[in-house]
């Protein structure tokens, strides 16, 4: 009886602080750290910039998260890169993950190089891009949807309804493209060579990945007449 | 001298009678004629006092209580001459600092829950404080806020309240005059917060609940981001808690020096997952990483070698004079982890 009392306590106990919890948990998901710490500020001019606009006083006396290992704060970090990494990566084989990225660079310079000394025309040798990671940041732009089809039921029938995503969510599947298309290879292919080959199409607004996205588009054109049934 | 006093009241008498009122009363008074003498006055007897024994019970409490507090406030401050003398201290300058190191020192206990390791306070810390007697024999109250049941709480928010009217009215005052605020007299409060409720329940000796908390806590703020908040600075710093900051909750390890003259520190045992090692950083240095007496290159990975870097990159940052690090690691598994350091001078 006691323990039945005590039952029904706790679930009022539950349900009062339910509404305190669900937020809570929504914020930080399934992060070890509390909501309230921060993200630490690894490069200097980042910091500079901070304690000029005076936000250093704020975050000066909240705790920080450990720096993860693949955070540095020397100038060739680049956070997007190390996102592509980790989507490249598999089974935790982060070395083997990095050192294809770094290849897939390599052989947009060694690329890029061969065409910049074949190149005659001085205004076109101008326009030719060099360094791999402003390469790969076009390529990633270039490549992410605007827009993009969820199937809704209605009256027993799922339609494909164009909807609108999350700047992170279209970053995400431009990458996940790239990676994929670089996958779908001829088996003597390496698979760092036919990324490279990838993002340097993306970059020029075309190949696979590009076309990927535009394709999609025009479903989501040709979708049009279903885009109501988001609020049915 | 009766016989003129009865000849000045006989017309009206008369007049009453007459008229049929005072009769009785003046019959009276002019039987018991008051005796006036210069001599001290009898004390009037004593009225028993009807006090319930449930008041009587109430103010015994209260009363001991206060004694209860004084007898202890006594033996602490004896205990502490005593214990000042024991650790072969001046008693008159013994702070509470030293009665903890010393009773650390005494009674060393490695138990878990530092709660429970023995220490010697003042009786305030220790004891729960009590109110004292909140109203006298008559059953009235001594506070003018008693019937709220909150008194202290709701004597704090109107203390508020008037700090927030008397910033309003310096406020006109200094805009007929035409002087604006000075902003370098601002209140900064980003290193704060307000006192958590548990701390502004013991303060108060009463229980609050979390809407009234909330309230103490917007109606603070609402005072604090006042333009002439300022003025009321000492109220409001007794009610502040400085939040934590990085470079008082972290301390550095002095450096040692070695037989060049030289400073480093060496910290033993750094860990990670199932990477052991120490690391001994030098200043001045070099810049040079030497890690198991090898190169930056015993590190095959680039990335171990860009994090072990990132220590020279971090202090060159700073403009601190370059160093010599020293790793002395033993070998690691297969998932090649390393260490982050973050004892750095």
């Amino acid at each position: 009886m006691a323990a039945i009392r005590t039952f029904v306590k706790n679930c009022q106990i539950i349900n009062r602080n339910c509404a305190v919890l669900s937020p809570h948990v929504q914020k930080h998901g399934m992060s070890q750290y509390p909501s309230y710490y921060i993200e630490p500020v690894h490069k200097k001019e980042i910091q500079e910039d901070l304690i000029k606009s005076g936000e250093i006083q704020k975050l000066a006396h909240l705790p920080t998260k450990a720096a993860r290992n693949d955070q540095s704060s020397s100038f060739r970090q680049d956070d997007l890169v190390n996102l592509f990494i980790n989507y490249v990566m598999r089974n935790g084989e982060k070395v083997l993950a990095r050192g294809l990225v770094e290849k897939a660079f390599e052989n947009i310079k060694r690329i890029q190089l061969e065409k910049y000394h074949k190149c005659d025309d001085v205004e076109k040798k101008a326009k030719i891009e060099l360094a791999p990671r402003v390469i790969f940041h076009q390529a990633v732009e270039n490549c992410k949807p605007i827009l993009a089809l969820t199937p809704i039921k209605r009256g027993g029938v799922r339609y494909q309804v164009p909807v609108p995503i999350t700047p992170k969510r279209s970053q995400f599947l431009s990458m996940k493209w790239l990676i994929e298309a670089a996958k779908e290879k001829d088996a003597t292919m390496r698979f760092h060579y036919q990324l490279a080959l990838e993002l340097i199409d993306a970059a020029n607004n075309k190949g696979r990945v590009v076309k990927r996205k535009q394709d999609l588009h025009k479903q989501c054109e040709a979708n049009r007449a279903y885009a109501h049934y988001r609020w049915s | 001298m009766l016989r003129h006093l009865n000849a000045l009241v006989e017309p009206s008498v008369k007049y009453f009678q007459a008229n049929n009122q005072w009769v009785s009363v003046l019959f009276t008074a002019r039987v018991e004629a008051k005796t006036f003498s210069t001599s001290p006055q009898k004390p009037e007897p004593q009225l028993k006092k009807n006090v319930s024994k449930a008041m009587k019970a109430y103010l015994e409490r209260a009363k001991e209580h206060d004694e209860f507090m004084k007898q202890q406030n006594v033996e602490f401050q004896i205990g502490k001459r005593h214990l000042a003398n024991m650790m072969g201290e001046n008693p008159d300058t013994f702070s509470q600092e030293d009665i903890d190191n010393a009773i650390q020192y005494l009674f060393p206990s490695g138990l878990f829950e530092k709660k429970a390791r023995p220490f010697m306070r003042p009786p305030e810390e220790v004891f729960p404080q009590r109110k004292a007697a909140e109203f006298d024999e008559t059953g009235r109250p001594y506070h003018f806020l008693f019937y709220t049941g909150k008194p202290n709480y709701y004597k704090l928010m109107h203390d508020i309240v008037d700090h927030i009217n008397e910033a309003y009215k310096f406020e006109d005052t200094m805009i007929r005059k035409g002087i604006k605020p000075d902003p370098n007299l601002a209140l900064d409060m980003s290193g704060f917060q307000w006192i958590d409720k548990e701390s502004l329940e013991a303060e108060l000796v009463e229980t609050i609940g979390d809407k009234d908390y909330e309230t103490f806590s917007t109606t603070m703020d609402r005072l604090y981001k006042l333009p002439y908040s300022y003025r009321s600075k000492d109220f409001l710093f007794k009610y502040r808690k400085p939040l934590m900051s990085h470079e008082k909750t972290y301390q550095a390890p002095k450096p040692q020096y070695d037989a060049d003259g030289r400073a480093f520190i060496t910290t033993y045992e750094c860990l990670r997952k199932r990477a052991r090692g120490h690391v001994t950083i030098r200043s001045p240095g070099t810049g040079k990483v030497t890690v198991n007496n090898q190169d930056l290159t015993y590190f095959a990975e680039v990335q171990s070698r860009e994090q072990v870097s990132e220590t020279v990159l971090i202090i060159n940052n700073r403009d601190v004079y370059p160093f010599m690090e020293e790793l002395i690691a033993r070998p690691f598994s297969k998932k090649y982890d390393i260490l982050k350091k973050y004892n750095m001078c």
